[in-house]
């Protein structure tokens, strides 16, 4: 785990990950450890958590779908000032079409899409950015605190 | 994650523990399946759930169609409260 800045008000931590499914508890404990050392409301811990964590898993089911062996990293970096938490996401997997990101028709009864909606009730604003290289994807999400 | 089972006549009784996720669903799956294919009424039991994601619904969701379609049932009992959350957001979309 890399600390960017550590004044008060404008706090960032970054660490890279294994872009596979048994890496997610690692992104889980990551994110309560930042959320603990920023001192984040302990009730808007465990949704955060959920929400980026929803993030990471669509890394690993979308991005790397045909790629399920890989040995490509992707990082999380959370970013914290007094007013709005950031959240990034880069990866170097399939670049993410827009279009296709969005949660499922409410009459399909397939849970499919659960996560994007997970995301989207948590966070208040979610943001797909080109990655500056090497980076593919760059998503960013934010929270107002 | 851990899990134990406990019968009683036809009722199938699922203790689940732990963090339920992506990585975990297939093994959830694993006990969940077999007995509702055996014609079991499934009930879970996720007081000492502490997280679970989308992925984790998923796997309710298709348990209580996969019991439908072997006409029984899928209950869920005691719930943490972490669990009974996102159960919340997802009760939203589903």
């Amino acid at each position: 785990m890399s600390t960017e800045a550590s004044d008060q008000t404008n706090l960032s931590e970054k660490k890279d990950f294994l872009v596979n499914s048994a890496s997610l508890k690692d992104v889980r404990s990551f994110s309560r450890e930042v959320f603990e050392k920023f001192k984040i409301k302990k009730d808007l811990r465990e949704e955060l958590v959920l929400a980026i964590a929803e993030a990471a898993q669509n890394i690993v089911k979308h991005a790397y779908k045909d790629y399920p062996d890989t040995q490509d990293r992707m990082a999380v970096r959370i970013s914290c000032t007094d007013k709005e938490l950031e959240i990034s996401f880069f990866d170097k997997g399939k670049p993410v079409e827009k279009s296709k990101v969005k949660h499922r028709a409410i009459d399909d009864v397939k849970p499919g899409g659960l996560g994007t909606f997970f995301i989207q009730e948590i966070m208040d604003s979610i943001k797909f950015k080109e990655g500056d290289k090497p980076w593919i994807n760059n998503l960013v999400l934010t929270k107002k605190l | 994650m851990k899990f134990r089972v406990t019968e009683n006549e036809n009722i199938s009784t699922v203790f689940l523990n732990g963090e339920i996720d992506m990585d975990i669903a297939d093994n959830v799956r694993e006990v969940i399946f077999p007995l509702i294919d055996a014609g079991k009424e499934v009930h879970l039991n996720l007081k000492d759930v502490q997280y679970m994601d989308s992925s984790g619904i998923s796997v309710l969701v298709e348990s209580n169609q996969r019991a439908k379609e072997k006409n029984t049932k899928v209950e869920l009992k005691e719930v943490s409260q972490p669990v009974e959350k996102v159960l919340a957001m997802a009760r939203k979309f589903l």
